[in-house]
């Protein structure tokens, strides 16, 4: 494959760098998930719990290579029509009716039903051809100039046909339209995919052979503590520790949905609009709701609020 | 490296990590992109090709580790300990590269070693032999190959025996010595064996002088070390390739026991195996749909059919579709009879439960009571020994029962529901009540009954099934797992 700006994507570290620099911070896995993904031309299917970064992995990786990135979000009921191509029926109608009038000059000249058909076919099936197609993402990423990132989002929403649809795309990287043939990826520039999932069910064995599997678990302090700081610069170091370290010990407790990650930084970015300089108790309490986005998990959270700002201090 | 690779992958999936072949095809790809040098960037990238679930990547990291950890073998063939500051980096070496060692023989870091070590033995060996500056040095392939010291090369040497003696055929654990004593005579056991012979005997007649019966010691002393790491290499070979393919053959048996025969040992396999029953069954039912016939209308999808009646909108096509699950309700008898069985049917329900969303269940000894909902909130060990403290153990009274569903659920049957009563049908001579099951045939869809009890007794004593048997579309005799997942799957398919 030889996309452009390629050469930043030639080793494992080169990617952590770049994607760094970029406010990703990566651990090793994910980077050698793209670097695997790049050279072996495979798909990356992405599980993990929702606010980890999946969807921003996608984004960066385009953002890296300076691709354009095409998404495709699914949900139930998305198929072939919203997800391949489309025929253009408005504009076939009204051709069809325009040209009936052109049809008699068309005809011109030939003698006899037989000559006519054989004068039609001349023609050939104007009708079903690229200029009445409307392409929808998947068809767009394999016609793309120069290659693109193609970012499938949250896939397990859509239905099972829907996967059995993707399969050409991701082992073969060309999609078969009845009416017109096979529309292949340009030799070089097939798309770097990602899919992503949250694991709403399970994702079909078919799908999952074809491509690389990368899980990405919340991550620990110190990883937490970097992205942290990559994404909140503003924010004092001291605070910083005192963050992480109490969601580090939120998501020990039994809660209906824990914070993730994209919730630290919003705590992170709460607190400094309120000019915190160190966590306490109170404070704690009245931004909750930033961190935890269920009422019982608040309640929960909240009768255990001062034992666990203590213990976020002590190790910070 | 290929073979070695694809015995890694036989590995696996005697680990229950599913490994289709073109994974294979994909995970040999990779190892071409990523090289052998750098264990962790291997172990990531395999990951990434080759297991494909949370739990499937943990089980892929102990695989790995076991699988590609060689033994540090000891320096052996010297007597006095090794204290140089050269194995230390010799150790790390070997460490990193454990396995690739074995693919390729050559590799700078076992050549480092091997120098390093060589360089030491000479040294200590005149340590040893002192006054004596002859040492000698043995004859036959492996007893130099143990005295030369280089770890790498016996690894090598140990894992081609290996390979050549098949020991990833292990199945049971008493096959370890055989394996152990394949791969000893593999690696040249019967030339050292010989030449430690002639050392003795040597000595024995007198002729042999101190550097023979040195050498005699130092070559018994290294072979019986050897066998004790060969056997050790075979242990672990046995767990990575016997131990779960032990587990499958143990599945199997436990599927076919009779469900009152299994022991209270067996409990935590056969949960296991219900939950895998459970799971499977719903997963390859749970995928039927159909379009609704009303709601939304699918203007693209009509406008595109009817394209061939001139643009007239004459077939319609809906948006809505649903899926198409069956709706299920379960009594299962909990009484004294049939406690034995019971236990496993409350789990399989349990299991059930879990994976489809509309099923009820109920269970009774006279008293019909709803467990649905503990069934849905608490775990399987609560939600079993709660129902058996509530409605178990008493007396068997299935009139009752029939009365009691008539007053709270007959509402509730509809012409899609199924209902599965689970149980021997022996009432103690009481008023059967049939006509109220015979009502619920007429209402549902199905009626099954599961009777632990062969047909024989059916009608013996104070079974009923003669009674109730007409008034149900289907009554089987279910008494082994396998039985159930048969006549669960049967239910699931017609359940359209």
């Amino acid at each position: 494959m030889a996309l452009k700006n390629a050469d930043r994507l030639s080793s494992v570290e080169v990617i952590k760098e770049n994607f760094e620099s970029r406010n990703y911070i990566c651990n090793t896995q994910i980077a050698t998930a793209v670097f695997l993904a790049y050279h072996l031309e495979k798909p990356i299917l992405i599980e993990g719990p929702p606010g980890v970064g999946k969807t921003e992995l996608a984004k960066t990786c385009a953002e890296l290579l300076d691709l354009e990135c095409i998404r495709l979000q699914c949900y139930e009921g998305l198929d072939e029509s919203k997800a391949i191509y489309e025929w253009k029926y408005g504009k076939q109608l009204l051709y069809t009716q325009v040209l009936k009038e052109t049809l008699g000059e068309i005809l011109d000249g030939a003698t006899g039903l037989q000559e006519s058909v054989v004068k039609l076919h001349e023609f050939g099936d104007v009708f079903f051809s690229e200029d009445f197609l409307e392409p929808r993402p998947l068809l767009k990423a394999l016609h793309h100039d120069e290659g693109c990132v193609l970012l499938i989002d949250e896939v397990d929403k859509s239905d099972h046909e829907f996967e059995s649809l993707l399969l050409e795309m991701l082992s073969d990287f060309q999609l078969s339209i009845p009416e017109i043939g096979t529309v292949k990826a340009r030799p070089g520039k097939k798309p770097l995919v990602f899919l992503t999932s949250n694991n709403t069910r399970e994702i079909s064995d078919a799908l999952k052979r074809r491509c690389l599997h990368l899980y990405i678990p919340f991550p620990d302090a110190a990883l937490e503590r970097q992205i942290v700081q990559a994404r909140v610069p503003e924010i004092t170091e001291s605070l910083r520790n005192q963050l992480v370290a109490f969601i580090q010990e939120l998501r020990d407790m039994d809660l209906k949905k824990v914070p993730a990650i994209s919730e630290t930084i919003d705590w992170a970015r709460t607190l400094i609009l309120l000019h915190t300089e160190s966590l306490d108790a109170d404070l704690v309490k009245q931004t909750l709701n930033v961190i935890l986005k269920f009422q019982e998990d608040i309640e929960t959270a909240e009768a255990d609020v001062q034992n666990l700002t203590n213990k976020a201090l002590k190790q910070a | 490296m290929d073979s070695t690779l694809v015995d890694f992958v036989k590995a696996l999936r005697t680990a229950e990590i599913k490994v289709s072949p073109a994974e294979t095809l994909d995970a040999m790809e990779c190892l071409d992109l990523v090289g052998i040098k750098d264990r962790k960037f291997l172990k990531d990238s395999l990951a990434l090709v080759l297991s494909k679930t949370p739990e499937e990547k943990e089980a892929f990291s102990d695989c790995f580790d076991h699988f590609f950890a060689f033994e540090n073998f000891k320096r052996i063939g010297q007597d006095g300990e090794y204290t140089d500051a050269e194995d230390q980096g010799d150790d790390a070496d070997v460490d990193s590269d454990s396995d690739q060692a074995s693919g390729e023989g050559s590799q700078p870091g076992s050549g480092d070693g091997q120098g390093g070590g060589s360089g030491g033995d000479a040294a200590e060996e005149s340590d040893i032999s002192g006054p004596l500056d002859t040492s000698l040095d043995p004859e036959s392939p492996l007893g130099e190959l143990l005295l030369s010291g280089s770890r790498t090369e016996l690894v090598v040497s140990m894992a081609e025996a290996g390979r050549a003696a098949e020991v990833n055929k292990i199945v049971v654990f008493t096959q370890k010595g055989l394996y152990t004593r394949k791969i000893m005579d593999g690696m040249g056991l019967k030339g050292l064996q010989d030449e430690i012979g002639a050392l003795n005997a040597n000595e024995r007649e007198g002729a042999g002088a101190i550097p023979q019966n040195h050498l005699a010691k130092r070559l018994t002393k290294a072979r019986d070390h050897l066998r004790e790491q060969v056997r050790d290499y075979v242990e672990k070979q046995f767990f990575l390739h016997a131990d779960e393919s032990g587990k499958q053959l143990r599945e199997e048996l436990l599927k076919k026991v009779k469900l009152s025969n299994l022991e209270k040992r067996n409990f935590k396999d056969v949960q296991e195996i219900v939950f895998k029953m459970a799971k499977k069954l719903v997963a390859i039912h749970s995928k039927r749909r159909k379009t609704y016939k009303r709601g939304q209308l699918d203007v693209r999808k009509t406008l595109r059919h009817n394209m061939q009646y001139d643009g007239m909108l004459f077939d319609l096509h809906w948006k809505a579709h649903k899926v198409d699950r069956p709706k299920v309700m379960c009594i299962c008898d909990v009484s004294g009879s049939v406690s034995n069985y019971s236990r496993f049917l409350l789990m399989f329900l349990y299991g059930l439960a879990d994976v489809i969303p509309k099923v009820r269940s109920f269970a009774f000894s006279s008293d019909l009571g709803e467990v649905t909902s503990l069934f849905q909130n608490s775990k399987v060990e609560e939600a079993m020994a709660r129902t058996m403290r509530d409605y178990g153990n008493g007396s068997t009274d299935y009139g009752r029962m029939f009365m009691d569903f008539k007053n709270h659920c007959m509402d509730d049957v509809d012409n899609k529901t199924t209902i599965i009563i689970l149980g021997d049908a022996r009432n103690n001579f009481g008023d059967a009540k049939a006509e109220i099951l015979r009502e619920m045939y007429d209402k549902s869809k199905r009626v099954i009954w599961l009777n632990p009890e062969p047909k024989s007794s059916w009608t013996v004593g104070d079974a009923e099934m003669g009674k109730y048997r007409p008034a149900c579309h289907q009554a089987e005799v279910c008494n082994s797992l396998t039985h159930l997942e048969r006549v669960v799957s049967n239910l699931l398919k017609t359940a359209t």
